[in-house]
């Protein structure tokens, strides 16, 4: 008996927990777009697997800004249920493939709800930029 | 006998446990995940982000092209601490000043300052010596000043504390006296204590 109950309130507390850290999201926009997006053919390098299935980049898209600085967003979409963590950086590059330095790259920490789809960017620090490659790591 | 021999064998795994947890000085990547994250206080990563997305709007704005002689040049204004620590602007200032240098797009003035004051006053002197020989004004007006204010608001539930640090600034062009960029960057931390890492 007393067996019984104490794997009644398990479950209950296990259903609890596992509730709570599920999160999901709806959303609403309007079907004909008028803003086109100029998509950019992305090359991935995956390390982290996990990461990867969990928080999937669906596209990449660039324009440049009045100022003529490239601008670069990304759309990434967090394909369970739950919210992940994550950070990420920008790293720029010049017409001949040289890293842009700037003070200190700024690793931006970041959550993506259960089901999300959200856009992160960035914009190059100089009207230099031409390319760039961003970094996800796993928190 | 038993005992003899598990006592000390368990207070060597406790102490070989307990070594591999302690970490020794060493350096760490300035802004990377695996800076110490305290919710009462910004810490270095925030003020780096902060310069970091508001710089990135302010060129984005194209408010700095707007100049009849580019590169404009910004005098920083005042920018006030509302949170309960003592900070050095210029861990702010700074970022944004050499961000938008190395943009090209603006240049920010040393000896024009607050209240008369320069922050290089041999340069102010050499500039006043230089006016005053050659009889005419050498000195470029600013085009833009910058001011703001850094917030904080603190609230907590249960153990759980949670701060926010609202980075506000504002681009003024002098000669109009209006605001002609303003960006606001909020950055909340939650948790019961402080960690190492993002």
């Amino acid at each position: 008996m007393k067996t019984g109950n104490f794997l009644t309130l398990a479950s209950a507390l296990l259903l609890l927990f596992v509730s709570g850290c599920k999160t999901s999201m709806n959303s609403v926009e309007n079907a004909q777009k008028t803003g086109q997006r100029q998509m950019v053919s992305d090359q991935r390098a995956i390390t982290d697997k996990s990461l990867a299935s969990k928080v999937s980049i669906v596209g990449v898209n660039s324009a440049m800004t009045p100022g003529g600085f490239l601008k670069v967003q990304i759309e990434l979409l967090n394909t369970t249920r739950s919210p992940q963590r994550f950070s990420y950086h920008f790293e720029w590059f010049d017409a001949n493939g040289m890293q842009i330095t700037t003070l200190a790259p700024v690793e931006i920490p970041d959550q993506i709800q259960g089901g999300e789809d959200k856009f992160i960017s960035s914009m190059a620090p100089t009207a230099d930029g031409r390319d760039f490659r961003v970094k996800f790591i796993a928190l | 006998m038993k005992n003899k021999i598990l006592m000390p064998l368990l207070a060597m795994t406790v102490l070989l446990v307990g070594a591999g947890c302690a970490t020794n000085a060493h350096y760490v990547q300035t802004g990377g995940n695996q800076n110490v994250v305290t919710i009462g206080q910004i810490n270095i990563q925030d003020y780096m982000q902060a310069a970091d997305t508001m710089t990135g709007e302010l060129l984005a704005s194209g408010a700095l092209n707007r100049v009849a002689n580019p590169p404009a040049v910004l005098a920083i204004s005042r920018i006030v601490n509302n949170t309960g620590q003592q900070i050095d602007m210029d861990l702010l200032t700074k970022k944004i000043r050499v961000a938008l240098l190395q943009s090209g797009k603006a240049l920010t003035t040393t000896t024009v300052g607050l209240g008369g004051t320069a922050e290089d006053p041999m340069a102010k002197g050499i500039q006043q010596e230089n006016d005053f020989k050659s009889d005419q004004q050498t000195t470029r007006t600013p085009d833009f000043t910058l001011s703001g204010k850094i917030i904080q608001l603190a609230v907590k539930a249960g153990n759980t504390s949670q701060s926010t640090f609202s980075f506000q600034l504002s681009l003024t062009d002098p000669k109009s006296g209006l605001a002609v960029w303003e960006g606001e960057k909020e950055i909340t931390k939650q948790g019961t204590r402080s960690s190492v890492g993002f």
